[in-house]
């Protein structure tokens, strides 16, 4: 596993890399085992669980047995492999963000700027595209075989204080009725008078939030026709779908120094 | 739709220039002052700044944050909406305003954000730097914004005058800028590809870790009955023969 970056990319203000993978390109691939990254992927939640264990028992190995690895951590970092290895076409991609976040700690501790942040992204970026595009052929599958999707199913419930949510349903051995466990940790209390009296509150809170949104969108299209005379309205109503234009033409706040509308 | 959702967004020309994930943006110039933490206890709340002022910093840069600090309140932009955005980068355009009224050039920067594009050398200002007692200080020359809506036009190729344009569709079904005067073609300029890594996608250097582009496109999937984790299992000779009890979905 390499953990770190190419000796001559370090210190380097700069590394370029391509773009992420698309899902068009993915599609078209039987399986992207052997790709290398470049083109390359990236993105968002970073999830420190994913690579600090292997990151943090390669230290150690390393601190104390001078630069050599371990027995213990080379069989620490093949299970993590092993692990990762199932999910193949991403393994490619996961060396190298773990190499990305093992370089971007080691910059954050040696006080070094990390050069094309953006490469995270771009990984996760391609991840979650080899994600969406290995769940649609499932899915396919799934389809045409049972009829049915195959994700894991999800039903609207009623929530302790009577608010509606996704609930993620889960595989059970016995039956709901069977399983009091259960029963008693989706116990729901929105029939009850203080649930009532909560949601008729939760639900002003809302209108009201919704009508200052829309206020406040009124008068800002208000302020835009008084700043400009030749405003486009095909744009502000598109821009802006929830104003009535019609209606606030003619308003005094509308009308602005350069012209006299009666 | 929150209004600050539409004045906070970065604009799509940006992303283009930047050719830099979406993602990335987001997480470049948010600015998060306090975030519950994570767990299932605690309801998913943060404090971060809303509202961005846009000027002529890209929101990835220090410069952005700088403009952006903590703190900082700025007088709201009216920023007037386009239904179709006709101004690209390499476009020549005739300046409508300010002492260089009648003058052509060539536009080097747009920003959507605020309607605003660049023209090299033209609408300049001077400003004096670094003046104090001992050092008279020196005079810098930079280019101001202009405004798309009225202090800009875009030139006709075929007569080098100034022209309004419509959007229009051609025979082929592609829609192009058509100057209304003479009715002939306006071009978008190649220099409108232009991004921060490239000039065109055409001339971008691969990198040592960049697939190449012959590979990304071969078409090597072969449509099989079966799904991923089957292939997988296929391929590295698992089997599994045991029948799953029932089991109830809750």
């Amino acid at each position: 596993m390499e953990f770190f970056d190419d000796k001559k990319n370090w210190g380097q203000s700069e590394v370029k890399v391509g773009r992420s993978w698309k899902p068009d390109e993915l599609r078209i691939k039987k399986r992207a085992l052997n790709y290398k990254v470049g083109g390359l992927v990236t993105c968002g939640n970073l999830k420190l669980r994913d690579r600090f264990p292997v990151l943090l028992y390669y230290k150690f190995a390393v601190k104390q047995f001078d630069f050599t690895i371990s027995t213990e951590a080379i069989s620490v970092i093949l299970l993590v492999t092993l692990l990762f290895m199932f999910m193949f076409v991403r393994f490619v991609l996961l060396k190298e963000r773990n190499m990305l976040l093992t370089m971007e700690h080691e910059c954050k501790e040696q006080a070094e700027l990390f050069p094309n942040p953006e490469r995270i992204d771009k990984v996760e970026e391609s991840m979650n595209n080899l994600e969406t595009v290995v769940r649609e052929r499932n899915e396919a599958y799934f389809k045409l075989e049972t009829g049915q999707t195959g994700e894991r199913p999800v039903c609207m419930r009623k929530g302790a204080v009577g608010l509606m949510y996704k609930h993620r349903m889960a595989e059970h051995t016995i039956p709901r009725s069977m399983n009091k466990k259960w029963q008693q940790n989706y116990k729901s209390y929105g029939h009850t008078r203080d649930a009532r009296q909560f949601l008729k509150l939760y639900r002003e809170k809302l209108f009201l939030e919704k009508r200052r949104a829309r206020n406040r969108e009124r008068n800002h299209v208000m302020g835009l026709m008084k700043r400009f005379p030749n405003l486009d309205l095909e744009a502000v109503k598109q821009q802006f779908p929830s104003v009535d234009i019609e209606k606030i033409r003619y308003h005094k706040k509308t009308r602005g120094h350069h012209e006299n509308i009666c | 739709m929150r209004l600050s959702s539409v004045l906070c967004k970065v604009a799509d020309l940006t992303k283009q220039y930047s050719n830099l994930p979406e993602s990335y943006i987001k997480r470049a110039m948010e600015q998060v002052y306090w975030r519950t933490p994570k767990g299932r206890q605690y309801l998913k709340r943060e404090v971060k700044r809303k509202k961005y002022y846009f000027g002529i910093h890209r929101p990835w840069t220090t410069e952005f944050q700088m403009e952006n600090e903590r703190g900082t309140m700025r007088k709201k932009v009216f920023v007037e909406p386009i239904c179709d955005w006709s101004f690209f980068k390499g476009d020549r355009v005739e300046v409508l305003v300010g002492q260089d009224k009648g003058k052509q050039g060539i536009i080097c920067q747009v920003f959507q954000e605020r309607n605003w594009v660049i023209v090299e050398g033209l609408n300049c200002e001077l400003k004096l730097i670094g003046k104090n007692k001992d050092f008279p200080g020196i005079y810098i020359k930079s280019e101001k914004p202009l405004l798309v809506t009225n202090e800009v036009a875009l030139v006709d190729p075929s007569d080098l005058k100034s022209s309004p344009i419509e959007w229009r569709y051609t025979e082929a079904g592609q829609k192009v800028r058509v100057s209304v005067r003479t009715g002939r073609i306006i071009p978008i300029p190649r220099a409108a590809e232009e991004t921060y890594d490239y000039k065109t996608k055409a001339s971008y250097i691969e990198s040592e870790k960049d697939t190449k582009a012959s590979e990304v496109t071969a078409i090597t999937f072969e449509p099989a009955l079966k799904t991923f984790e089957m292939d997988i299992m296929e391929q590295m000779g698992i089997k599994e023969d045991r029948v799953p009890g029932k089991t109830y979905w809750y």
